[in-house]
């Protein structure tokens, strides 16, 4: 198989923000509890300056790294869990089961995400934990859907035939014969998923519904926005965390988009 | 088509349900006291009112009590009362909602009409470069959040130009005025529509593109024109329609963090004070109204469809 070269550039970018959300120590200068003066410029001293507390930006930055991927990526395992064991259900059994799960997958695809998210955040509490919870449990639809229609394409084909001729049991049928050939359709939406649960983290987090204890880059502009950090032309402290949000979701979705491509070609061979 | 709206209709009967039930159980399940959770956290009120409240809404009764009350309050528009801001949430909500629509109306009209052009225009001129950076630039865009691209346009227009004013609307709104404060804010959420959407077509184009109509209208010496907005355009708005009802809510929530950024009098900024007073009533009733417009978005978009589509009209579809 050949390696698809515009696949490093994304492929590096998303590497070196997983080592620095690994191992934030290694590239900070300060911790985050370390508090000099307030609102400085960028200097020697603070790369990027300090915000209204104190603290160095330019270290929030790297800590923040941490929540925000860790948020995106535990959702969408969570969706890519959930949405494959419906999508395989749904397609494998077919009749009332199929109806009632789809119709499930409807509605939640209905649903107001994002303000669904503000009015449970609100309710139980601005946790990392339940917005992960949250987020993965509204955003498995698409994958239900694609999982679906491609087990409902392969459950007539002439090799899962065989394998029910030969006895095996619904259980390993599934996970051996029919999950392998589902795989390469989940990965891309897997990675959307997460992309699309980092931006639902930033905005969330942009109306102060995170936990004040954890930092995330959607924190930091919200605390940029309320702390006057605007109003100051401190560009340096708003900026840099939202091009980290944009690069990351961008780096993530085009891995997607070069696989769908990739899916696409093979497709038509 | 009976039988498939009706099916539909029953799931967003469901949906709906389901809204309801979750405005009406979170507050009342969860651990602490429920009058304290249905007026707010963060209000300090009299022994008396919490027990007026404590009466209005039967919350001595059984559950299933309550929520007879609860439903009889919704249909005849009572979504509670506000301690925080000292109003009925229901005349707020509908106080605010027509800015909330303009904002969403305008920039839906503009970037679904620029999106669908330019993005059949780039699904079928692939292979040239400004399709191409077209194309780059709609998948950069999709990818900022709505809130973020509305910061930045603040910081470059308003702050370092000073081409836009900074605070919304004022008291008397005329014309011209409020032309001049939602300028920046439509433009930020339709370019953020446009970027949607000219993806989705572009994609839909490009399967279509691969038919074989396109090239027996071709052969017929139909100009080119014609054909693409004439007849692969018409074929390839499907998905369009069906992305419209998923992409409603999106959209409605970007405007809303909008018109927080641009300090617009809608009902972003009620949502935004409501969240930092954790003023329940009215994050209930914002819930409440959003997820019926969506519904709402949802049944348009279904009859849409039945109308350009007669295939769905058949039934050939499902």
């Amino acid at each position: 198989m050949k390696f698809d070269r515009r696949y490093i550039l994304p492929g590096l970018l998303i590497l070196l923000f997983l080592i620095v959300a690994i191992f934030p120590g290694m590239f900070a200068p300060y911790s985050i509890s370390d508090r000099t003066a307030t609102y400085q410029a960028p200097g020697a001293d603070h790369l990027l300056g300090t915000d209204n507390m104190g603290k160095d930006i330019f270290s929030l930055l790297i800590y923040a790294a941490r929540w925000t991927l860790m948020i995106g990526f535990a959702s969408g395992l969570l969706a890519v869990f959930v949405g494959t064991a419906v999508g395989l259900l749904a397609g494998w059994r077919r009749g009332a089961l199929d109806e009632f799960l789809m119709g499930t997958t409807d509605i939640v695809l209905i649903l107001p995400k994002i303000p669904l998210v503000i009015i449970l955040a609100a309710y139980l509490g601005p946790s990392p934990w339940v917005l992960i919870f949250v987020l993965g449990l509204l955003s498995w639809e698409s994958i239900a859907r694609v999982v679906r229609s491609k087990v409902i394409q392969i459950r007539s084909s002439e090799y899962i035939l065989a394998a029910r001729c030969l006895g095996f049991s619904d259980c390993r049928i599934m996970f051996k014969e029919i999950l392998p050939v589902v795989f390469p359709v989940i990965v891309p939406k897997f990675v959307l998923v997460t992309a699309a649960a980092m931006i639902s983290e930033a905005s969330l987090a942009f109306l102060g519904l995170s936990d004040p204890q954890t930092v995330s880059w959607g924190g930091m502009i919200s605390d940029a926005f309320t702390y006057s950090g605007f109003l100051r032309g401190m560009w340096y402290w708003w900026l840099p965390p939202a091009l980290c949000i944009i690069l990351g979701v961008l780096a993530i979705t085009s891995l997607a988009f070069i696989h769908e491509r990739g899916v696409r070609e093979v497709m038509q061979l | 088509m009976n039988k498939v709206l009706a099916r539909k209709l029953v799931r967003y009967a469901v949906c709906l349900l389901i809204v309801v039930l979750l405005v009406f159980l979170l507050p009342r399940c969860m651990p602490g006291d429920p009058v304290q959770c249905l007026v707010g956290e963060d209000v300090y009120l009299t022994q008396e009112i919490l027990d007026s409240v404590t009466a209005k809404l039967g919350l001595d009764r059984p559950l299933f009590e309550q929520f007879q009350i609860y439903i009889g309050d919704l249909f005849t528009g009572d979504l509670g009362y506000s301690y925080t801001r000292h109003q009925n949430v229901a005349d707020l909500i509908w106080d605010r909602l027509p800015w909330t629509l303009l904002l969403t109306g305008m920039s839906m009209l503009i970037g679904y009409a620029f999106g669908i052009i330019a993005g059949t225009w780039s699904g079928w001129m692939t292979e040239k470069k400004r399709a191409k950076i077209m194309t780059g630039f709609g998948v950069f865009v999709s990818c900022i959040p709505p809130y973020l691209l509305g910061l930045i346009f603040f910081s470059v227009f308003v702050y370092q130009l000073g081409w836009f004013p900074y605070k919304g609307f004022y008291e008397t709104p005329d014309f011209f005025s409020v032309v001049y404060h939602m300028a920046l804010p439509v433009l930020t959420l339709a370019l953020f529509v446009f970027a949607r959407n000219m993806i989705i077509m572009r994609g839909s184009v490009l399967t279509e593109k691969n038919q074989l109509y396109p090239q027996f209208a071709k052969s017929l010496g139909i100009p080119r024109r014609k054909i693409i907005y004439g007849h692969v355009m018409k074929n390839a708005i499907l998905p369009i329609l069906t992305h419209f009802a998923i992409d409603f809510g999106f959209i409605l929530s970007g405007a809303l963090f909008i018109e927080i950024i641009f300090s617009l009098n809608g009902l972003g900024r009620v949502m935004y004070t409501a969240v930092l007073n954790l003023d329940y009533p009215v994050l209930s009733g914002l819930f409440l109204v959003i997820a019926l417009m969506a519904i709402c978005a949802n049944l348009i978009a279904d009859i849409l469809y039945g109308i350009i589509d007669p295939r769905v009209k058949r039934g050939d579809d499902q």
